[in-house]
């Protein structure tokens, strides 16, 4: 493939401008020639060439860019200057090449729109040209100016000459530089081992790239594993997950380290270290089969969170019968060392009470982050007396309940009483669409709730009421409408009510509960119900702050990790080689979580297979002559990445190419001037600072 | 290591029993199945552990293997769900072939059921390794079946979802094909003139919430640039042959009459000389085009289309102004469909949407009233470029309307029309509504009719709270009873409405946006004919599976995304779209595709598509993995093959074989079941994914029941054959249970559950009709989580057979079994022919 690059590329430059041509099968398609070699600081003369863009009526609606071609030309070193349609066209940079060529010119100025769009485009366009790629430099006369000045447009157009005369100034003093190469580790770590985590590891694994699969509980599986049945299909959710989890304890490119915990993160893409904190389980995972007899003996059972604390678990056990890896542990809050179990186990001798948490360290070139979200538990909003009342539980209690496999062995059944309701009530929104608590939508509520209502009618018949209160009702995606139908048909009552005033009250006597709500139209209504399904809001792991913190990625306003661009890179983070996959970039369901597993590996993939990774040369360069070795910028630099090392005699300043991101801070702040901020030199700001302040012509 | 050839040798079966510590020991007397074990025909060799599955189990396998030069091995352990791949390593590290291996159950099927009656768990214990044994001694070596893999891909489709997964198998370094048969890539999110929820958009490379320039331009602009992704617009795919790992695909390109080699693209000069002036498809109409036309300023690629239906060069042969001015030479009037073939190891089907023109409703006026426009037209009115303004005005008299109503759920969410929600109009709505609003704030009042605002992704809800804050007035109005009506004077427009409790709602507008629904994109019928995948009852195209499969089809190797599969918004099209990226590395990766030998095969001999046309097994084929063209033998394309086995049991001539569970191995299970004392059996057809996983989890749940059942275990219930249910009676069964995935959506097959459902429909009447008693043959559906449904099954069984009485049983089978074997041999007889 190189060659063909390689060659093709040439013979493109020979005839001086790069086409695309489509000839029956064979296409040449336009190549990236392999970057210019680093020219030596040149002597030579300085040849600016200045491109003014039209952008079509973006730029030259408004500023006259002939005249700022006009002015540009007028300014010393700048040999040639004209004005463009589109500069970031094929053909306009097609124009640019050449102009490049034909008029020897040796540093760039574009002006046309915000450098954060196409300064990449235009630094290859200049390498394709033969040119250092940073010997360009772009002026923003679009968003700095068309188009925030569009009703003075002669002070737009001086406004753009001055933009152009200060990246002129900028031009000039403008060094060579090359990008940084970085080898790559081709392993990656998935972090949370729910749907979305697991998707993203099997995918990884299948491609060829080892994959450690970080689950801070005893199993993988995530809520998925929780649920019975899965809408709009009313699938049954384990018959469908737990092969799936089964591939992944199985597959000989995965290891999964569950009961563990994210500790640090350091390095960068393609090369992170990460520490992670093994919790004791008190059992040895190589010697466990998982047969059990371990957990027949124990005498001490207490509440297993997995059924909402409704059902009981042995101090020796597993969360639940599919569990993968299917390894018992102790829970020492609740072991009273009978030491049963280890008589149990005998000759395996997989029990250990002197296990310790362990501290393992692993190298990997990419992380995806999945770690899911957690429900919201409404004891803080006495309106719906959650915690209070018996009869009021959470939606996910109630799939816990009507589960074959759960604590009640699929008998929905009152606390109050253990008696079957014959009347249910569904509240939508606890805590989600309120202002006071979560802005946002949880966006799969409406659909559980659509599941467990025709779950009820098609167990209970006649023999239940179904009410559901609700204010939208959100069902936009694939078959979810039709399950919408399909609910209203089953006879289920739906109450449109307002978000607010809602609230519930017990008749102390029956324990039956009489929901309050307000039609749109300001009537009240009543409802009883023998018991009350709250569909409560879907919030962030209560940890996913310091997650972020560890791992260097933002976090928005809902707790939500932050995906680097919404529209058209969903799955990446700003931070280079972590991904996000699942719940834990914003509430979604199943598929959509599936989905983004699948398109975070795919993301991780891309880094994973290259055989280095190529970073901008925007590193913070040490003087080793001047720096005093204070270490002023190692306590300022937010990335590790400048750090004080004996170098021979002295202790200097040294910085990590693959960590540092470029921000200049530590440039800033040198008090010896040490540090230099490659293409953001104190000579080159100083020299844009006179030249934004002189008179203008 | 050479695997020994077993055809010749003389039968050597090792059987293995393990205690499981305690969990089978404590109830199975683990030394009285091993003594009987050695007294089964061709058994040689039989060993106890303690814990078969540790490595010391694994080893004494191996050391059996080898000293006792053992060649079929059976484990009697716990389910081979758990520890058949173990056991199939282990017997191919000692150099036995791994198919020659079999699983006996005793623990999820014996000790933990029946921990009440070890006498009876020991013997169904014994019972069941005997017919592993039984089952062992017809086992094939089999090979894992590889084949070549093109590490190319074939994307179809260039818009947001389509680029996403071309852009990413690019940079993972895989050659891919773009085809798009529009003239530029960009798609639908080319057209929009921004994109929601535009407030939190801080991230976007350039803050001016615009959708074309900073997300499709820059997007579609790596990909023309990518030297990996070889673009081929204007062109449709014609042809797909072939199976995962090698595609061959037949690509047309439709003339352009413009040299694409030639074209400058913005020069425009042809543009400006065209006479012929047309409605702009690219703009839904709102403006014109000329015959030569770019769809947009920054198409990709930058080339210019003659639109042959309505150049007067092809309507007269007169007009040639665009080739006059071209300096470049470059408009080809000549120009010929070019064929272009190619050959890529997996596809990736992104072939988007269309948007619903509502003609046909009359009641919304759309296309009788002027001021009536759908959201993707005020998406192009509104949207802004060259010499447009992006200024909102009315298509009437171009003025700006001093008030727009937007209707929702325009023949989406409607079950005469389109039963589906369209999922992202109102996210569309509000962004234009908010954005209106911002711009022309008390000079614009803007209402939006709906029924459910629908904001349910990540930054949506907020938008809708910040919509209802600006002053736009939501209406809550119901789905039916929508009106629009024109003020003939003005132009102007009424939409009436009826709320939740039927009370009328007028609203005056001077301009109204119908939210329309998001159709599946027009051709989508050939297109998932040349693809060979499946469309559900809206239209979109079927996933493999809704939950974990969103993206796989039932076509191995190809997949889809975005909103072909159904209507879904940027994000997660986006998502979709570099999620089959992945989906696709995972086979472009490997040099080779391996795949089970567990598939069918058909004996051409025996099939009887030469002499009539039958072709049963390829239309059930639940993968269209079958080929049975007229007159000639039917085949099955391995590779495409899931070894579901739904053919083997449909074929009326026994022609097709699945390997590994053929019908030999099963009769054979099934006679060694019944030797002793059928009538007190239940004889079960457990599916291996949710019937046999269902009775495991009984097991491991200690559900106890009563130890009648005999498991069959068979990979897809589509397999079991209505002779295996016949032969089971006739040899004096006293139940049949055939136990399979829920429907209609559960069957790990697609739909072999339901292939199984209707010919049991048709045997249950027939031999009901013949004296047996319906209780005594049961076709049940139980999920892998239920465990007490499948134990309170069995105890039902048990109770019914208790009151059956064996009497009546064995009366029932004496007069059902000479017209059961009458059947059963005529069916031989027939298939011998």
């Amino acid at each position: 493939m190189a060659k063909t690059v390689s060659k093709s590329s040439s013979k493109a430059k020979a005839e001086g401008k790069i086409r695309r041509t489509i000839n029956g099968a064979a296409i040449n398609l336009q190549r990236t020639p392999p970057l210019a070699p680093l020219p030596q600081k040149s002597e030579e003369k300085l040849r600016i060439g200045v491109f003014v863009c039209h952008c079509g009526r973006n730029i030259a609606g408004v500023i006259d860019v002939k005249e700022v071609a006009e002015y540009a030309e007028t300014l010393p070193d700048v040999v040639y200057a004209r004005d463009i349609r589109y500069a970031c066209s094929i053909l306009g940079q097609d124009e640019i090449r050449k102009s490049i060529k034909e008029h020897n010119i040796n540093r760039i100025v574009v002006a046309a729109c915000s450098p954060r769009l196409y300064e990449s485009t235009f630094r290859k366009t200049c390498a394709e040209a033969g040119l250092n790629s940073y010997f360009f430099e772009m002026a923003n006369i679009r968003e700095f100016s068309s188009w925030c000045h569009l009703n003075t447009p002669e002070e737009a157009t001086e406004k753009a000459k001055e933009t152009v005369n200060m990246a002129v100034t900028k031009a000039r003093l403008l060094e060579p530089l090359k990008e940084i190469e970085i080898p790559i580790i081709k392993n990656a770590l998935v972090i949370g081992g729910g749907i979305a985590g697991i998707n993203s590891a099997l995918d990884l694994a299948n491609m060829g790239f080892k994959v450690y699969l970080l689950e801070k509980t005893e199993s993988i599986g995530g809520h998925m594993a929780q649920l019975d049945k899965t809408f709009p299909t009313l699938d049954c959710s384990i018959c469908i997950e737990g092969p799936k989890m089964v591939d992944v304890g199985r597959h000989p490119n995965i290891e999964i380290i569950s009961y563990a915990d994210l500790v640090s993160v350091s390095g960068y893409v393609g090369n992170f270290k990460v520490k992670i904190g093994k919790n004791p389980r008190y059992v040895i995972s190589e010697n466990c089969t998982g047969c059990s007899e371990c957990k027949e003996v124990c005498p001490i059972e207490y509440p297993n969170e997995w059924d909402i604390n409704m059902g009981v678990r042995k101090a020796i056990s597993v969360p639940f019968e599919q569990a993968v890896p299917l390894v018992y542990s102790i829970n020492m809050d609740h072991c009273i060392e009978c030491y049963k179990c280890v008589d149990a186990c005998g000759a395996r001798q997989a029990i250990n009470f002197d296990q310790k948490l362990e501290e393992i360290e692993l190298n990997v070139g990419a992380i995806i982050v999945a770690i899911g979200f957690e429900s919201y538990l409404p004891y803080d909003n006495p309106l719906y007396g959650y915690g209070k009342y018996y009869n009021v539980i959470t939606a996910m209690e109630f799939e816990r309940l009507i589960l074959a496999a759960g604590p009640t062995s699929g008998k929905v059944i009152r606390a109050s009483d253990g008696e079957k309701p014959h009347s249910v009530v569904f509240i939508q929104c606890v805590g989600s669409r309120d202002i006071e608590k979560y802005e946002y939508c949880s966006g799969f509520c409406c659909m559980y709730t659509l599941k467990h209502a025709v779950m009820l009618k098609e167990k209970y018949r006649d023999g239940v009421q179904v009410y559901v209160v609700y204010t939208d009702l959100r069902s936009d995606f694939k078959g979810y409408e039709e399950f919408y139908n399909r609910t209203k048909k089953a006879g289920v009552h739906f109450v449109r009510t307002k978000l607010k005033n809602r609230s519930i009250t017990e008749d102390s006597a029956t324990r039956n509960l009489i929901v309050h709500a307000e039609t749109e139209g300001g009537q009240s209504v009543e409802i009883e119900a023998e018991m009350v399904v709250l569909a409560n809001a879907a919030v962030p792991i209560y940890n996913a702050t310091e997650l972020a913190e560890i791992l260097k990625i933002q976090i928005g306003a809902n707790g939500f990790f932050v995906e680097c661009q919404p529209k058209i890179r969903p799955t990446e983070t700003d931070t280079p080689g972590i991904f996000l996959a699942g719940a834990c970039q914003g509430l979604k369901d199943i598929p959509y979580s599936v989905s983004q597993g699948s398109s975070a590996a795919a993301q991780a993939a891309t880094i994973l297979s290259k055989p280095t990774w190529i970073v901008e040369p925007l590193v913070a360069r040490v003087n080793e002559d001047i720096c005093s070795g204070c270490g002023v910028c190692e306590s300022v630099c937010g990335y590790d990445a400048v750090r004080i090392e004996k170098i021979g005699e002295k202790e200097l300043a040294k910085v990590t190419e693959g960590l540092c991101r470029g921000c200049g801070i530590c440039s800033a702040t040198c008090p010896s001037g040490a540090i230099t901020m490659p293409l953001y030199t104190k000579a080159q700001v100083v020299a844009q600072v006179k030249t934004a302040l002189e008179e203008v012509k | 290591m050479t695997q020994k050839s077993l055809q010749t040798t003389e039968l050597r079966i090792g059987v293995f029993i393990c205690y499981c510590g305690l969990n089978i020991g404590a109830v199975v007397d683990v030394a009285d199945v091993a003594d009987y074990a050695r007294s089964l025909q061709d058994v040689v060799y039989v060993k106890t552990n303690r814990y078969t599955c540790a490595d010391p189990g694994q080893e004494e396998i191996r050391k059996g293997i080898r000293e006792y030069n053992l060649n079929r091995v059976v484990v009697a352990a716990c389910s081979p769900r758990m520890h058949e791949p173990t056991f199939r390593r282990t017997v191919s590290e000692a150099g036995l072939n791994p198919f020659l291996f079999e699983m006996a159950n005793i623990r999820e099927f014996s000790s933990w059921c029946h921990p009440s009656t070890p006498e009876k768990a020991t013997e169904k214990a014994k019972e069941i390794v005997k017919m592993a044994v039984a089952k062992v001694r017809l086992l094939q070596p089999l090979d894992v079946i590889e084949v070549p893999v093109t590490n190319k891909a074939l994307v179809v489709g260039g818009g947001v979802s389509g680029t996403s997964a071309a852009l990413a198998l690019a940079e993972m370094g895989y050659k891919v094909y773009l085809v798009d048969r529009a003239e530029s890539i960009g798609g639908h999110m080319a057209q929009l003139s921004k994109t929601f929820p535009l407030f939190e958009c801080s991230n976007c490379p350039q803050q001016n919430r615009c959708a074309r320039f900073s997300c499709v331009a820059t997007r579609i602009g790596d990909v023309a640039k990518h030297p990996n992704i070889q673009l081929l617009t204007y062109s449709e795919v014609k042809e797909v042959e072939g199976v995962i790992g090698s595609y061959k695909v037949k690509v047309v390109k439709k003339p352009r009459f413009v040299d694409e080699s030639k074209c400058v693209g913005y020069c425009n000069v042809c543009v400006e000389k065209c006479p012929v002036q047309v409605p702009n498809e690219f703009d839904a109409g709102t403006r014109v085009r000329k015959a030569i036309y770019m769809p947009f300023d920054q198409a990709v690629p930058l080339v210019h289309t003659i639109d042959k239906e309505n150049c007067l060069y092809f309507k007269d042969g007169n007009c040639t102004e665009c080739k006059d001015v071209c300096e470049v030479d470059a408009i080809d009037f000549e120009q010929k469909p070019e064929e272009i073939t190619f050959e890529v190891g997996t596809i990736i089907v992104a072939t988007g949407f269309d948007i619903y023109e509502p003609y046909e409703l009359k009641h919304y006026g759309y296309g009788k009233y002027k001021n009536v426009v759908t959201g993707l037209q005020l998406e192009r009115i509104l949207d802004t470029g060259t010499q447009i303004t992006g200024e909102l005005v009315r298509p009437s008299d171009s003025k700006k309307p001093n008030s727009i109503t937007f209707i929702q759920c325009v023949g989406s969410r409607d079950v005469e029309k389109f039963e589906y929600c369209s999922g992202f109009c109102c996210m569309l709505t509000l962004k234009n509504a908010v954005l209106l609003k911002e711009k022309y704030g008390d000079d614009l009042q803007v209402n939006v009719l709906y029924t459910d605002m629908r904001t349910n992704k990540k930054g949506y809800e907020e938008l809708f709270s910040r919509a209802q804050d600006m002053g736009i007035n939501f209406i809550r109005t119901k789905l039916t009873n929508r009106k629009v009506v024109e003020v003939p004077e003005t132009e102007s427009l009424t939409v009436q409405a009826e709320t939740e409790n039927n009370d009328p709602v007028e609203t005056q507008a001077d301009m109204v946006v119908l939210a329309t629904a998001a159709i599946p994109s027009k051709g989508s019928e050939d297109i998932a004919r040349t693809f060979n995948i499946s469309r559900g009852a809206n239209g979109f195209f079927m996933e493999s599976h809704p939950k974990l499969k969103p993206l796989d089809t039932p076509v191995d190797g190809t997949f889809v995304a975005g909103a072909c599969q159904g209507p879904k918004d940027v994000p997660y099209s986006v998502a979709q779209g570099s999620g089959a990226a992945a989906r696709a590395a995972t086979i472009l990766s490997k040099p080779k595709w391996k795949i089970e030998p567990i598939v069918a095969v058909v004996d051409p001999e025996k099939c009887r598509n030469t002499k009539v046309k039958c072709g049963i097994c390829a239309e059930r084929c639940p993968y269209g993995a079958i080929e049975a063209p007229e007159n000639q033998p039917a085949k099955v394309i391995t590779a495409m093959c899931h070894g579901c086995g739904t053919c083997v049991a449909e074929c009326p001539a026994d022609a097709i074989t699945q390997k590994h569970f053929t019908d030999d191995q099963i009769i054979a299970q099934i006679r060694t079941a019944l030797e002793d004392n059928p009538e007190s059996k239940i004889l079960g057809f457990l599916c291996n994914w949710c019937c046999y996983a269902g009775a495991d989890l009984a097991g491991t749940s200690r559900f106890e029941y009563p130890p009648l059942l005999r498991p069959i275990r068979v990979m897809c219930s589509g397999r079991v054959d209505r002779d295996f249910v016949l032969e089971a009676f006739s040899r004096g069964v006293g139940m049949v249970l055939v136990g399979a995935c829920h429907l209609p959506y559960d069957c790990h097959y697609i739909n072999g559950n339901e292939r199984m459902k209707v010919r049991m429909d048709t045997l249950t009447p027939m031999l009901e009709k013949l004296g047996l008693s319906p209780q005594r043959f049961r076709v049940e559906y139980v999920s892998a989580a239920e465990g007490l449904k499948f134990a309170e099954l069995m105890k039902e069984m048990a109770a019914q057979m208790k009151e059956l009485g064996s009497d009546k049983i064995k009366a029932e089978n004496a007069k059902l079994k000479p017209i059961l074997d009458r059947m059963l041999a005529r069916k031989q007889q027939r298939s011998q022919l």
